[in-house]
């Protein structure tokens, strides 16, 4: 269970996470959703402790988390998995490794420093990247491979940790629908697999509909729904992203807030059911 | 071999799995090879070393500390003195403590010492080499960069230049313009600008083939010309390190400036030689001060200007 408690977050004058209290029991899938600027990322961040809390509390199992330092601090982080919306692989270095880094919190750092990985933890990156479906990408360089397929190889390296905790910060903002999909499926079935607790924030109320049993609204830092996806009603919904920012937030095509690839705006998920198979070929096929 | 039962892994998978090892032993192979050849090189350059030495070495090192012994000035005022050009009590018309002479007089009884106007000329002359330095180097570096520049007979071409102006010390070039510029800071200018174009351009196109290539296929999609890939998509992008590389150099420069001052060349490094060939130790203190005062003051100064230049983001750790 995490619990977080009077957590506030303070960048100079400006509060971009207010006094929030949440508890999420073991898992659980969890979407975040809100404008950006809300503190989402902020929130994800601290519990990953990439930053400090300013205030308050963050606690998994009785332990207290946001107060860790030194090996028990990256121990947590070992424990505490994260996926980002850049995917942030090591670019020129080959799918494989970047994999069995995930490991690098398991093992003897000078071991690590010389590259030198077992046999057995080969078979597990590979077993890892096979269950994703990118195995034959794994001894290319990272950065030759798509977004979909690098947001793949970052689950795969997350998985490798062999996390009690997935975190994923907009894992599929930078995808197009199709990726985003399989990059959501992922994430859902590694929940109901293996009972990881997985907290993803989310651009959009569509998906968190569709693969979260729990959704937590934030604005302006501040928690402001958390409840089932049928309690998300469209008058919480307009409180949430303003009317303005309704559209937006049930369109899956605006997901990207990223100009990254070449991709139609049209392509929405009901669009895929029209076609189904033939749209989206894909583009990529590694060699 | 391990087996489909034993591993889990898909045939497909262990295909994989087969060629990463493969790649494996290669690459630690060679790896290993180079790290024997490496290991040969050095045995064999020092035992080179040891053979060609006059094999004093030992012998002297116990007088090793005798220089400093003896080198002292009369009293440590004598320092302060010979570095603001101060009457000395000691003064008995030698050479040694004739401080006031070496005074540079701008108006009325106001006048820079010696030694702080010879270490402006010292750095004048490594800033102007520099600055030389790096504007004729910057776009040679795109046309040496083979990313940047498709034309390898230019690409050749210009890396042979840059090779050329880096093939000799300052010194040496300095020596060679000896006949056309005569003593002095123009020809230490020329001579050290000449190594800077070499050696920054090598840099220079070095970071400019570790950039990036989308931005630049993303304006060459859009229909920009030469320059202007250049300058937009490549340029936002090797800044960074081209600052870092020309604060480095101008560092160098400074150094090489005060060696060439020390062979003709004028400024500090000339005042330098001159005193600890006397024996004259309140000066040579002195000017040690200011030069290791004055390398400092450019080191943070060129963290400053390059905090500046970079961004602060650079900077940032974590959020």
């Amino acid at each position: 269970m995490l619990k977080i408690s009077k957590v506030s977050r303070r960048f100079g004058s400006k509060t971009a996470v207010d006094d929030i209290n949440i508890e999420i029991p073991a898992g659980q899938m969890v979407g975040i959703i809100g404008r950006s600027g809300a503190g989402k990322s902020t929130l994800l961040r601290m519990i990953n402790r990439l930053i400090d809390v300013s205030d308050g509390t963050i606690e998994f199992e009785g332990k207290a988390v946001s107060s860790l330092k030194g090996q028990a601090l990256r121990d947590w982080q070992r424990d505490c998995a994260m996926i980002f919306q850049q995917f942030n692989l090591v670019p020129r270095l080959d799918v494989i490794t970047n994999v069995m880094l995930g490991r690098l919190n398991h093992r003897n750092t000078l071991l690590s420093l010389l590259r030198i990985f077992s046999e057995d933890e080969q078979l597990m990156a590979l077993k890892a990247l096979e269950r994703l479906d990118i195995a034959q990408t794994a001894t290319q360089w990272a950065q030759t491979l798509s977004g979909g397929q690098q947001q793949r190889v970052a689950i795969a390296r997350a998985l490798m940790q062999e996390p009690k905790i997935l975190l994923a910060d907009e894992p599929i903002a930078s995808l197009d629908p199709r990726n985003a999909q399989i990059v959501m499926d992922a994430l859902a079935e590694i929940n109901e697999q293996q009972g990881i607790t997985v907290i993803t924030n989310l651009h959009t109320l569509d998906t968190a509909r569709t693969y979260c049993e729990r959704i937590i609204g934030m604005s302006q830092g501040r928690v402001v729904f958390d409840g089932t996806p049928d309690q998300l009603t469209t008058e919480v919904a307009r409180e949430l992203y303003g009317a303005d920012g309704l559209a937006e937030a049930f369109s899956e095509a605006m997901t990207s807030t990223t100009l990254e690839a070449a991709k139609p705006r049209q392509k929405k998920k009901k669009h895929m059911a029209i076609v189904p198979g033939t749209a989206f070929a894909e583009a990529s096929l590694p060699n | 071999m391990t087996t489909l039962e034993q591993t889990g892994l898909s045939q497909a998978g262990q295909v994989v799995h087969k060629h990463y090892r493969s790649l494996l032993r290669t690459r630690r192979l060679y790896t290993l090879g180079s790290l024997g050849l490496l290991l040969a090189i050095l045995v064999g350059a020092l035992l080179f070393a040891e053979a060609s030495n006059s094999g004093k070495f030992i012998e002297r090192l116990p007088y090793f500390f005798d220089f400093f012994i003896h080198f002292r000035p009369d009293e440590p005022m004598e320092v302060v003195r010979a570095m603001f050009d101060l009457p000395s009590p000691y003064a008995d018309g030698s050479f040694k403590y004739d401080y006031e002479v070496g005074r540079v007089y701008l108006f009325g009884e106001f006048y820079i010492p010696e030694y702080f106007y010879q270490l402006l000329v010292t750095i004048n002359v490594a800033f102007l080499s520099t600055l030389i330095g790096v504007v004729v180097a910057f776009p040679l570096a795109f046309l040496a960069a083979a990313n940047a520049t498709r034309l390898a007979p230019l690409r050749f071409a210009v890396r042979r230049v840059l090779e050329l102006f880096r093939a000799f010390p300052e010194i040496v070039i300095a020596g060679m313009l000896l006949a056309i510029l005569s003593l002095g800071p123009i020809a230490a200018i020329a001579a050290i600008a000449i190594h800077t174009i070499g050696a920054l351009g090598k840099m220079f196109y070095e970071v400019v083939e570790n950039a990036d290539t989308r931005p630049d296929e993303g304006l060459r999609a859009v229909g920009g010309n030469w320059f202007e890939r250049v300058r937009f998509g490549y340029v936002p992008q090797v800044m960074p390190n081209f600052v870092s590389y020309f604060l480095l150099r101008t560092e160098i420069n400074v150094r090489a400036s005060t060696i060439i001052g020390a062979v003709g060349g004028g400024g500090i490094g000339e005042v330098f030689r001159l005193s600890i060939g006397r024996d004259h130790a309140a000066k040579t203190i002195a000017i040690i001060i200011l030069l290791l005062v004055t390398i400092i003051a450019i080191d943070w100064l060129s963290g400053v200007l390059r905090q500046r230049l970079v961004g602060d983001a650079a900077f940032r750790f974590g959020a």
